[in-house]
């Protein structure tokens, strides 16, 4: 992507164009993924159904394109014999797709563990753990701009964030397992279980994510 | 001799040089002729000639420098958006107001860098592409969302939750794969528009409780007074249940609009006998006039819809049909299912009457908020109401009948529409209802 147009054959302009596409088309999964993860918060935390209807639907999108895009890397890689860190960026983006798509999945999770919560009065934990949500969607947001920007840096800095997120995790879990003397049903209680569960997993993909970037540019894994 | 081969060698170098001096002048023309520029003097040498030319190109690239430059000005404080991208989706140039809506922070002037490396939006990008590809402008409206990253860590803090923006944006197709998107910001007015619903929801919210605190003391006072005394609470009591079904009206509209799917009870029912029971109790209205009620369609049709809605649905629309029809008029009621082979998808149900229809310059509007037919007509019929005593309508001609309709009806995924009869001239109402949805659950 910094090589200049000029003096390069024509192979290699084909190559930086092809690079340039799946770019394209791992960040454009990015922001489905993003918005995904935005909704099933919405129908999660506002308690807005219809942002959980329109999830499945982007998860289509985005198995389409995370399909789409392992199949142009590996044509890639077979094909133009790429070196350095063009294989280590086609590599870790056949990795970082799979990170994305495991988000989506757990986003779409999410908006289906909505819609069992909804007819239950809203929980009291439930806004705090919609601060761990934000911080989760931070996460995803950071490691999005660290892979545009290529910054090893930024890449790294996701996993400080990670430990908040499992501390938040933990101390949830205590809380919601330690609950006595339960009136009525426990469905509630075990459904916000595996919504801090999928959260915490979610920000763990997204770290997934920020290291890959780090391995893209330096070359070493963390 | 020695001469002889001096001036043979001079004679072959001048015919040489000639040669040379040939080709160059030659050259020096052509190069004259790509320039491309008229109104040289012919008659001046060649190079001063080809000197000019080049002065005279140089100033008309300085003068359409300057023009791109008055332009990029121009559109760098434009009120609106603007971004241009090349035909690889990567950002070129975009203004201020672009850079602030979208929170293009990452890039300077002269960069070339993927759009979507600066902005995350997926709509943005796919709106690019169809216009390349249809090679048309587009119009869209989307919500776009600001994303965690703008701080210089990313770090979550809890005044920093992303806020989101209702974006317009016309896309247009230019040269060699480019594509420009103008981006005007829509949030004001969206909020506005929100802000003033609830508004008008909050004050009939307020007004319910004293006006049912009225009607009470109203209706104690009626027993207890004596004519001509009695009289004038008997003029209070209906203008009160006026203005709280008014209220009614008004809370249940906008229950509707902010949430309509959810609050849909839905249970199989038969329409026809839903409509004929809504008939039965307008009994008092059409007995007055005479109006015949003419049915055509199934003697029974199973629907999986929310029974007091559409109750209310029907409701409204008679009323106002035995409203508007003459005396001894005709209301029609005409059920079909279409597709009328194979599995039906959905049923139309027309109730036409026989009333002087809508004006045609109010048909666009006969579905909002207060909307009344002709004023001078309403008119009449309130003081009929209030003179006789013995024609009641049922809803109180609030302005919010036919806005109710459409909210359910859209509820309930279906589509309603107004317009005249050519045969009758009346009112002439057409929903749609799928029935899609009582095949699936």
């Amino acid at each position: 992507m910094n090589s200049s147009p000029f003096n390069s054959p024509p192979e290699r302009i084909n190559f930086e164009r092809s690079l340039r596409r799946l770019e394209r088309d791992v960040l454009r999964m990015g922001a489905l993924v993003e918005q995904s993860f935005r909704l099933c918060h919405q129908s999660l935390f506002n308690r807005d159904l219809a942002a959980a209807e329109e999830i499945p639907l982007i998860d289509k999108q985005i198995d389409q394109l995370y399909r789409q895009i392992e199949l142009d890397c590996a044509a890639l890689i077979t094909l133009q014999a790429p070196v350095a860190q063009d294989v280590r960026l086609l590599s870790a983006y056949m990795q970082l797709v799979r990170d994305l798509e495991r988000i989506g999945d757990y986003a779409q999770d999410l908006a289906e563990i909505s819609v069992k919560l909804f007819p239950y009065p809203p929980h009291a934990y439930l806004s705090e753990i919609a601060t761990m949500s934000h911080q989760a969607q931070a996460m995803l947001g950071m490691s999005l701009v660290a892979l545009a920007d290529l910054d090893a840096e930024a890449g790294s800095r996701v996993k400080q964030q990670d430990d908040v997120v499992d501390t938040a995790y933990e101390t949830f879990y205590q809380r919601l397992a330690g609950q006595r003397d339960i009136q009525g049903v426990v469905e509630p209680i075990l459904l916000l279980v595996l919504v801090i569960r999928h959260l915490e997993r979610m920000a763990d993909h997204a770290t997934n994510i920020g290291q890959r970037v780090a391995y893209i540019v330096t070359g070493h894994r963390s | 001799m020695s001469l002889v081969q001096f001036l043979i060698g001079l004679l072959i170098g001048l015919a040489f040089s000639l040669f040379w001096r040939m080709r160059f002048n030659q050259k020096l023309k052509r190069l004259l002729l790509a320039l491309e520029i008229p109104g040289i003097d012919s008659a001046l040498p060649l190079i001063s000639r080809l000197r000019r030319g080049v002065t005279l190109a140089n100033e008309q690239r300085q003068l359409l420098e300057s023009e791109i430059q008055t332009w990029q000005e121009i559109l760098q404080i434009a009120p609106c958006g603007f971004l241009m991208v090349d035909e690889e989706n990567q950002l070129i140039w975009c203004n201020e107001q672009a850079r602030q809506m979208l929170n293009i922070d990452r890039w300077e002037p002269g960069q070339v860098r993927l759009l979507l490396e600066l902005v995350r939006s997926y709509e943005l990008d796919v709106l690019i592409d169809q216009t390349r590809h249809q090679q048309q402008p587009i119009k869209q409206e989307w919500l776009f969302h600001t994303t965690y990253s703008n701080t210089e860590t990313g770090e979550y803090q809890e005044h920093l939750i992303p806020k989101s923006l209702t974006i317009r944006a016309t896309s247009l197709p230019l040269s060699k794969g480019r594509v420009g998107v103008f981006l005007e910001n829509r949030q004001a007015l969206v909020e506005l528009s929100q802000a003033q619903n609830r508004w008008v929801s909050d004050l009939a919210h307020e007004l319910r409780t004293p006006l049912t605190s009225i009607r009470l003391v109203a209706e104690a006072l009626q027993d207890r007074l004596e004519p001509p005394l009695s009289r004038w609470v008997e003029r209070l009591l209906p203008e009160v249940n006026r203005l709280i079904s008014l209220v009614q009206d008004w809370l249940e509209l906008s229950q509707l609009e902010t949430d309509s799917s959810n609050h849909l009870r839905r249970q199989p029912l038969d329409l026809h006998t839903l409509i004929c029971s809504v008939w039965q109790s307008l009994e008092p209205l059409y007995n007055a006039k005479n109006l015949k009620f003419n049915y055509f369609g199934p003697q029974s049709l199973s629907i999986e819809a929310d029974e007091s809605r559409l109750y209310r649905v029907f409701l409204n629309i008679l009323d106002n049909s035995i409203k508007y029809s003459p005396e001894a008029g005709e209301i029609r009621v005409v059920f079909n299912i279409y597709p009328e082979t194979g599995i039906p998808q959905f049923v139309e149900i027309n109730i036409i009457d026989c009333g002087p229809g809508f004006p045609m310059s109010d048909l666009p509007y006969v579905f909002e908020r207060l909307y009344r037919g002709d004023p001078s007509r309403k008119r009449q019929t309130t003081s009929t109401t209030e003179s006789e005593g013995t024609i009641k309508s049922t809803t109180t001609g609030s302005g919010l009948g036919l806005a109710i309709v459409r909210q359910i009806i859209l509820a309930h995924g279906g589509s309603v529409t107004a317009k005249n009869h050519p045969q009758t001239g009346g009112a002439w109402l057409k929903i749609e209802l799928p029935f899609e949805k009582s095949v699936n659950d």
